[in-house]
């Protein structure tokens, strides 16, 4: 696995495009809270040094509770969890003023709260082990939903795919269509999930995994009620479903697959996992500090704890997810070595498919395909 | 109280009633404000924003947009509805069958075990229902502990109970099971049993007998069971996520994707609202024709 990335890439061209297409529809903006200053100056960053006890927001189980502990006995802090089973539910909170030391957003919600002015810059010189993420080349100084990185760090990252039980179906292709392997029939889940699902469908049929044209969700909206027949259940709990034996084809998040392979079953032979060549979706959780925590300064120290490489490789062996730091990136690639299509590579990193932050009309729009198809 | 002072001056008397008065009154005005505040508060907030739009960043505004409310004469959402209802009844059925045996054992054989019995029924229900739905996964899961009993047994290569209506239906009547069993059990302790026995005496028979007297005595019971059951399985999202297959989505979760990945709070409160309202029509005309049926006894 490398990190590094070429100087020019296609991203750097999106971006481009992207900042133009922003520009061009901020005159349109009619709506009250629309004028949430783009170039306003970000939340300034502040020192790494110890301001109160550490009042953290995750998922849960979603960090290794021993690399929690370590840190509260190294600087006498004690960290206070709550935790968010969605990112709606994150942002609600957050939205609603609670206060919140450390968050863990998904890419395009980094992108939503850096421009609402929600997040507070993390100045990298404060982080020892800054050069861990952000060393020269790498994918990370300056990934497509956060420019510079400045206002998140890398988490974890992990890819869209689908994992199958080699045991009960072959003729596994690499393509999405694997979803509609008739020897998985009444086995075969697909991703409760509406960016997920409908991305898949997408992908299937050659669109942009964001897109909210009406022919265009028509026919995804054709093509996944066609999988219907063969599917057992729209669900995201694919860890169990694959455990349970009712899965026996899953459409499955690449980290979620090698907790299952690796920590989980008796006999991992009989699991493999395979990255669609039509293209998977690449996401990237991060670490950011709201704009209105109490304790920034712990929150900077706890993000730079968590870089440490021996602390980062205590989360893969617990998570099971990779985590882009570098002396970490060994301990990953070895665990995923019988499952090379797990690992991520920079090529993932740079791939287009990333879900977008959509404008609510968009949103909305790709909500009722996915509610017809669901009801139907 | 008149039994307690016989001699008390007629003057003292009204003073301790009044004085009882203003305490009962102190004493609601606590729960009086935490409804207010907590309870009303949020369901006007739900109605004002049904008429509300979202902005293009997803912010939910209120204003005065009717548009949500004509937004749900669809057919999806009406196929949603009915299917939820029928899911509904169908719990409702088979827990007045579960329950009424139940809460009969315990309140006319329960002895002194009565109390523990029905406790026993109780605090299962202390924790959280999504665990509880989770441990029905498990166990009903291909490879589960029912299937391999079922395997180990000879009986066949096992069933596929999870991802189906039934899976669904089953989890919300384990859910809200509880609801039924306990009106239905205190309506049979209030019960007066010597009824049951003149019954016998008449000889009737123990099936006509449970017809003609216990049942119609515990009407009122059962009633008010069929209404806890079945508002919130109604309402339900869990079930049909953690144990539905690929055509159980329900209204609740079509409400809850609303709020979630749909980002349209005031559709989403809109679907609240309507649903408030035809269930609020539903359960008039049940009491209207329950309650004239248990004054006709």
């Amino acid at each position: 696995m490398t990190w590094t990335t070429p100087t020019t890439s296609r991203r750097t061209l999106l971006t481009g495009g992207l900042a133009l297409g922003a520009a061009a529809a901020l005159p349109g903006c009619a709506y009250i809270r629309d004028d949430v200053p783009v170039a306003a100056p970000l939340p300034k960053s502040a020192k790494a040094k110890i301001d109160g006890d550490l009042v953290y927001f995750n998922w849960a189980d979603y960090l290794d509770p021993k690399v929690l502990k370590g840190f509260q006995r190294e600087y006498g802090v004690s960290i206070i969890e709550s935790n968010f089973d969605s990112m709606e539910g994150m942002y609600a909170n957050i939205a609603a003023g609670n206060q919140y030391d450390v968050v863990f957003p998904i890419a395009k919600w980094v992108v939503k709260m850096r421009r609402e002015g929600k997040l507070r810059v993390i100045d990298h010189g404060q982080l020892k082990n800054a050069d861990q993420v952000f060393y020269s080349g790498s994918y990370f100084n300056d990934p497509w939903y956060d420019p510079r990185s400045r206002v998140s760090v890398p988490f974890t990252v992990y890819k869209t795919g689908i994992g199958w039980r080699t045991d009960k179906v072959s003729g596994m292709t690499g393509s999405w269509e694997d979803l509609w392997n008739p020897q998985g029939a009444r086995h075969i889940f697909t991703l409760d999930d509406q960016d997920e699902a409908l991305g898949m469908a997408a992908l299937r049929l050659g669109y942009d995994v964001n897109t909210a044209k009406a022919s265009h969700l028509t026919e995804m909206k054709k093509l996944l009620v066609s999988q219907k027949r063969l599917l057992r259940a729209y669900s995201s709990d694919d860890v169990n479903n694959m455990n349970g034996g009712g899965a026996w084809i899953h459409h499955m998040w690449s980290g979620d697959f090698m907790y299952l392979r690796q920590g989980l079953v008796n006999k991992p032979q009989n699991y493999d996992f395979e990255a669609p060549r039509e293209g998977t979706p690449i996401n990237s959780d991060a670490y950011a500090i709201p704009t209105n925590a109490q304790h920034p300064g712990t929150a900077m120290l706890f993000i730079d704890y968590l870089l440490r490489p021996e602390n980062a490789i205590r989360n893969i062996n617990y998570l099971y997810y990779p985590f882009p730091v570098r002396d970490a990136v060994a301990t990953f690639t070895e665990l995923a070595k019988e499952v090379p299509a797990c690992d991520i590579d920079v090529k993932d990193l740079e791939n287009p498919d990333v879900f977008r932050l959509l404008s609510t009309k968009e949103v909305q729009a790709r909500t009722a395909a996915w509610t017809e198809v669901k009801a139907s | 109280m008149a039994a307690e002072a016989p001699h008390a001056p007629p003057g003292v008397q009204r003073r301790r009633s009044s004085q009882h008065t203003r305490m009962w009154g102190y004493l609601l005005a606590l729960p009086t404000v935490w409804m207010v505040t907590f309870f009303i508060s949020s369901m006007v907030i739900v109605v004002l924003l049904s008429f509300g739009t979202t902005t293009r960043d997803g912010f939910p505004v209120f204003g005065t947009n009717s548009g949500n409310f004509s937004a749900l004469w669809d057919e999806v959402y009406l196929r949603l509805f009915v299917r939820s209802l029928l899911y509904a009844l169908a719990t409702v059925a088979l827990s007045v069958l579960i329950a009424y045996p139940v809460a009969y054992a315990i309140a006319l054989h329960g002895g002194r075990y009565k109390n523990a019995l029905i406790a026993a029924i109780v605090v299962p229900f202390f924790a959280s229902y999504l665990i509880r739905m989770y441990a029905w996964k498990a166990l009903l899961s291909d490879d589960g502990l029912l299937n391999s009993g079922l395997r180990k047994a000879g009986l066949g290569d096992g069933i596929s109970f999870l991802n189906t209506p039934w899976a669904v239906i089953g989890g919300l009547v384990y859910g809200f099971v509880v609801f039924m069993i306990l009106p239905v059990y205190a309506s049979l302790e209030r019960m007066d049993t010597s009824l049951i026995e003149a019954g016998n005496d008449l000889y009737h028979s123990p099936l006509r007998t449970f017809f003609t007297v216990t049942l119609p005595a515990t009407r009122a019971g059962l009633y008010g069971g069929m209404l806890l059951v079945f508002l919130p399985a109604l309402g339900d999202f869990v079930s049909a996520q953690l144990l539905g297959g690929s055509s159980t989505f329900m209204i609740g979760n079509l409400i809850q994707q609303q709020f979630v990945e749909g980002q349209n709070w005031p559709l989403g409160s809109a679907m609240t609202v309507a649903m408030m309202a035809a269930l609020t029509v539903l359960m008039v005309v049940y009491l209207r024709a329950t309650s004239t049926k248990a004054r006709e006894l």
